[in-house]
């Protein structure tokens, strides 16, 4: 076919209009067809409708075909074809000024036929190419641009082969979307007209000089007002509020809620915190001093300008607030539990059983509950006073404590029999060991710890202390070990110091206090005559990582010799053998006979091994729940992402330091050595990670002014939100996200 | 030469470049620029050319973008800009120091309503406002002229008996975004057009100040001069038109565009695209055996007001129409024109497609039947050409 026979099967000059919304591609497609017909030898003029429209908007562009150079100027009132991007613009509109046998092809999902019906003295296309171009993966998943495809199903509806559109393509350099422009080439469906008549709509009327419609003038207007553009459906995507999991959440091993406590103390003070705290455990005051605190290693301030100290805080509030009695559930049914061990995670799943209206009962094989919060942290980090406080709080719960009670396989299975369920949450009594023998001097640290607590007088003047081991035992007993008037006291440790499991703080405490630190150390050999004198140490290396994320300590034969008269050994602790009945199995957390559930349960560092009074805590409460069909855990948000949260929003404040005593008052008696944070301002520090504060960035931050306050919370106007997303991008706490939107507009 | 469906900011684009790149044995091509709707795509253009020596230096304002078109004009180079509306109002003291100081830049300048309330359309009042700067401003009605006239504008400019900026004139989105086919001349033959520049006062080793302090005297002087400078426009245009048609081989517009004007009776004077629109119902009305005419003003500075004046003669009935308004006296063209109108014709003065209005036949028609009709000229009356 020649071009001039290509020619002949349609009239010049023509006007075409093509109507389409911002975003879509339809100035280009104009251009697009404006190529084509250039690419037979005609003149052509093709422009877009401009004007301060967003994406969505709906947009006009125009192309004019003729012999000889293409003078006019205007836009095109009369088209000879009409392609319409988007059915949602098909109105009296976008007709306007068609004549009977005018061409008119569209995009839409909608049977062609149809279609076709509604327009009887057009000759219509009807092509869905927003799949085809969707398919061929022309544009974005959410914009889908099909200005190459509908082109190529206009030149199937004028005839032109498609070796001339492939030469346009080339031309312009979109010779990719070809596959698309075929398959719409190949498919449109074509609907001659069937009547014909004068014209379709619209008509030419006469101007008349100097008429104006009645506008506003400028200084008539008395106040700021927006034209309503109602954009909803324009959009492809929305924001919303949707408070997301903060890191200090997401760390915390007993499950609190530590935005919400923060955010509580800041804004209805200090009792209202305790009770929210209350909400997750009876142990801020405990926690507040003994917690490692994985939830400060997360915080997104610790980058900025150091992280919130939220165990000052917490201890803060447990040191301060009123408490009221923990309230407890009315329990039409109540189920009597029993606890084996008053530790941390026994205390923690009586609160939980006593809260919910059962009745708890925990054996305690010691004089009073605590476990290693009485016998084994020292009074100058935990003061007796505030550990009977906090445990107080679970008698007037009314949590009975059955005492110095040893329980055995044998009574296991009497409270098995007794109860409705039993948890076990001994902890861990076995100790490990050097292996150095029965030399006088060399001891395990707990029960070091654990005698010096129950008030023996224990006089280490003159001597030569060597701890063994990296955790707050280690820790805990050379600081023991200075107050009790040690002339040396050396910690060995056989990794680094950023491997220590003891918390951090009180390293550098240990320290200060005048603990020396060797590190990469290993104890192999014990000298000494009946009493320990010295102690051989070789020198440690680390290799590759092991499976616990550590690096694998070799003992090398480098050795030296260092003066050792007392030697306290905190190696760790597994499980002691012989408390389950033999014939019981552990599945999980659960204790089996004989392949049957039992109604026995296991918590605590018994179950994981963990060994902080955190876990414990969060442990004993979930077991618990599990043991009585209940549920603690909190609802599943999604997280807080580093990128989220944006520091520049905050002004910078250094965190508040917590008040210590004098090394030289320290050491000269047990006192309590820090005294916690002065006060609750500490609080301000907190982003409020995930959680709405109503601070109305996001208000201030809507170019559409489409946000308005309600209550404690917001509203997005849907109609008038065209989704671009600022206010999402401005909340400086990821509270807010975006998401896509189905084209709504088919 | 090759023929492209471009848009006219892309053809100056390419014009600026081409002329920038012949300038490469001399002192090389630098544009300052800064964007705005709907000049914004040339200066997009302009920013991924390779240029051959020199650069395009994109500042924070188009006062600043004006300032660097000064410093490397003056230092010899060839050099360009582009800006448009509120643009063009924040470049305007440096637009006229370009011009005071005989710098021969070449500005393009997309046509639009000057705001608020924001409007970004069509609308010739930005240039216009700088009418009196000492510019030379050349008005295109389509496509080709815009790249022609951009070529056009340097050997004018930097003639040595004018040596003064000229600004090229295009409305917005109507010319600036509109692509159309249009004939790209090759880097070979733009280098055989425009000679390198040899700018005589440029900042060569010797330092020295330029555009420092004058006494009243020195200033009256330098105003002749460079009012001297403008008249000898006419002479250098015929020139540059002439050579264009030799290498090129094809020939720009005259600064005035007659359409049978012959034996015309009446006649509608405009400038930009409008002008098709006019030429349109003149051939119309005189199949309707009106004898009517139409000029288009494509040189506005220097005026030609001569050349006017003697296609005019003695016609009795001139209607002018500009897409602009001197708010309080009315078309700024009308006010220049009705001073060269024969003596007792009625001139009329309409105001229509200001702030892009879509100038359609039917409003041109309307201004005819008006200017038929009447007995005498009144004050100018204002249209509002989108109902």
């Amino acid at each position: 076919m020649s071009k001039s026979d290509i020619k002949g099967s349609f009239k010049v000059p023509l006007e075409l209009r093509v109507h389409g919304r911002g975003g879509q591609g339809g100035v280009t497609l104009a251009k697009l067809i404006a190529t084509l017909y250039s690419g037979l030898g005609l003149h052509v003029q093709t422009f877009g409708d401009y004007g301060s429209e967003r994406a969505g908007a709906p947009i006009r562009a125009y192309t004019r075909v003729d012999e000889t150079t293409v003078t006019n100027r205007n836009k095109v009132y009369n088209p000879d074809h009409l392609i319409v991007l988007d059915p949602g613009l098909l109105g009296p509109s976008v007709l306007d000024g068609t004549s009977s046998g005018a061409l008119l092809l569209i995009n839409t999902t909608e049977e062609g036929a149809e279609v076709a019906k509604r327009y009887p003295m057009l000759r219509v296309g009807v092509i869905d190419a927003t799949s085809i171009a969707r398919k061929h993966g022309i544009g974005t998943a959410s914009v889908v641009i099909i200005n190459t495809t509908l082109a190529g199903a206009y030149a199937r509806l004028l005839g032109i082969p498609m070796e001339v559109v492939s030469e346009a393509y080339e031309k312009v350099g979109l010779a990719g979307d070809l596959a698309a422009a075929k398959e719409a080439y190949d498919s449109v469906e074509i609907f001659e007209a069937i009547e014909s008549g004068e014209e379709a709509s619209g008509g030419v009327e006469e101007y008349v000089l100097g008429s104006f419609p009645a506008i506003l003038p400028l200084t008539g207007h008395v106040s700021e007002r927006f034209a309503p553009v109602c954009t909803g459906d324009w959009r492809t995507q929305t924001p919303h509020y949707l408070f997301h999991e903060a890191p200090c959440n997401g760390e915390c091993p007993a499950g609190n809620d530590v935005v919400g406590f923060i955010q509580t103390l800041k804004e209805d003070g200090v009792d209202a915190a305790a009770q929210r705290l209350l909400a997750t455990q009876p142990f801020p005051s405990v926690c507040g001093r003994v917690c490692p605190a994985p939830c400060i290693g997360s915080c997104s301030r610790r980058l900025y300008d150091g992280a919130v100290n939220i165990r000052g805080l917490e201890r803060w509030i447990g040191d301060n607030a009123e408490f009221p009695p923990i309230e407890k559930a009315e329990n039409p049914e109540p189920k009597r539990i029993a606890i084996v061990g008053g530790g941390p995670a026994g205390l923690a799943a009586a609160f939980e059983a006593a809260r919910a209206g059962h009745s708890a009962t925990i054996y305690e094989a010691n004089e009073a509950p605590g476990g290693v919060l009485r016998y084994g942290i020292p009074e100058y980090r935990l003061p007796g006073e505030v550990l009977d406080r906090e445990v107080g709080r679970l008698r007037e719960l009314g949590v009975k404590v059955v005492s110095s009670t040893v329980v055995n396989s044998e009574k296991l299975i009497e409270l098995s029999a007794g109860n409705d369920a039993v948890i076990i949450a001994a902890g861990l009594g076995r100790l490990a060991d050097l292996g150095f023998g029965e030399l006088s001097g060399v001891e395990q640290g707990i029960a070091f710890l654990r005698a010096v607590k129950s008030g023996e007088k224990i006089n280490l003047s003159e001597e030569d202390v060597v701890v063994v081991g990296g955790g707050n035992t280690a820790v805990d007993c050379a600081r023991t070990a200075l107050r009790l008037g040690a002339a040396r006291v050396t910690l060995l440790y056989r990794r680094g110091r950023e491997e220590m499991p003891a918390i951090d703080d009180e390293v550098a405490d240990a320290i200060e206090e005048g603990v020396r630190l060797e590190l990469y150390s290993q104890p192999v050999q014990a000298e000494g005559a009946g009493a320990i004198s010295a102690l051989e140490v070789a020198e440690v290396e680390l290799y590759d990582y092991d499976e616990t994320g550590r690096r694998r300590p070799v003992v090398t034969d480098r050795r030296r010799k260092i003066p050792c008269t007392r030697l306290f050994m905190a190696l760790g602790q597994t499980p002691e053998a012989g408390l389950m009945p033999d014939v019981w199995q552990v599945e999980g957390e659960r204790m089996l006979s004989g392949g049957a559930p039992l109604n026995v349960w296991l918590a605590g560092d018994l179950l994981t091994g963990a060994g902080t009074v955190a876990h414990a805590i969060g442990d004993g409460r979930r077991v618990a729940a599990l043991a009585l069909e209940s549920n603690v855990a909190r609802e599943e948000k999604p997280e807080v992402t580093p990128d989220g949260v944006r520091a520049d929003f905050f002004e910078s404040r250094p965190p508040m330091a917590e008040k210590h005593l004098q090394v030289a008052d320290r050491l000269s008696s047990f006192a309590e050595v820090s005294e916690g944070i002065t006060g609750p301002e500490e609080a301000e520090r907190c982003f409020s990670c995930g959680t709405c504060t109503a601070c109305d960035t996001c208000l201030y931050s809507c170019p559409e002014g489409v946000i308005s306050r309600d209550g404690e919370s917001y509203n997005i106007d849907g109609e008038f939100c065209k989704g671009c997303g600022i206010c999402v991008a401005e909340c400086p706490r990821m509270a807010m996200n975006m998401s896509g939107l189905e084209s709504g507009r088919q | 030469m090759a023929l492209q469906l471009i848009s006219a900011n892309h053809a100056a684009g390419m014009a600026a470049t081409m002329a920038g790149n012949a300038n490469r044995s001399a002192r090389g091509f630098c544009a300052g620029l800064y964007p705005i709707t709907p000049s914004t795509e040339c200066m997009e253009y302009l920013c991924v050319q390779e240029l051959l020596k020199g650069q395009v230096v994109r500042v924070e304002s188009e006062h600043s973008a004006m300032g660097v078109c000064i410093g490397a004009a003056a230092s010899g180079a060839r050099t360009f800009t582009t800006t448009s509306s509120n643009g063009l109002a924040y470049m305007a003291e440096n637009v006229y120091v370009a011009a005071l100081m005989r710098l021969p830049v070449v500005m393009v300048a997309a046509n639009r309503a000057l705001g608020p309330p924001w409007n970004l359309w069509a609308d010739h009042g930005d240039s216009l406002m700088l009418r009196d700067s000492g510019w030379v401003q050349l008005y295109c009605a389509d496509n080709q002229e815009v790249f022609d006239s951009v070529l056009m504008a340097y050997r004018i400019a930097e003639d040595r008996r004018v040596l003064l900026p000229v600004m090229v004139c295009q409305e917005g989105f109507i010319l600036s975004h509109s692509m159309v086919e249009t004939e790209v001349s090759s880097q070979e033959e733009v280098d055989l057009y425009l000679p390198p520049l040899d700018l005589p006062h440029r900042l060569r080793d010797d330092a020295r100040t330029m555009g420092g302090v004058d006494t009243p005297a020195v200033t009256e002087a330098h105003r002749a001069q460079h009012h001297e400078a403008m008249s000898q426009v006419f002479e250098v245009y015929r020139e540059a038109q002439e050579e264009f048609e030799a290498k090129f081989g094809r020939r720009p517009p005259d600064l005035l565009v007659p359409y049978k004007m012959d034996d015309a009776e009446v006649v509608l004077i405009s400038m930009g695209t409008i002008s098709s629109t006019v030429d349109h119902i003149v051939d119309e009305a005189r199949s309707r055996g009106v004898k009517v005419g139409s000029i288009r003003v494509r040189g506005y500075r220097p005026f030609p007001e001569l050349q006017l004046k003697e296609m005019l003669g003695g016609i009795g009935r001139v209607g002018v129409l500009d897409r602009d308004i001197s708010l309080g006296f009315g078309g700024v063209l009308w006010g220049e024109v009705r001073g060269v109108a024969a003596p007792g014709a009625i001139s009329q003065g309409y105001i229509l497609g200001v702030g892009g209005g879509d100038v359609r036949p039917k409003h041109i028609e309307a201004v005819l039947k008006d200017l038929l009709e009447r007995d005498s000229a009144e004050a100018p009356i204002v249209m509002e050409t989108n109902l």
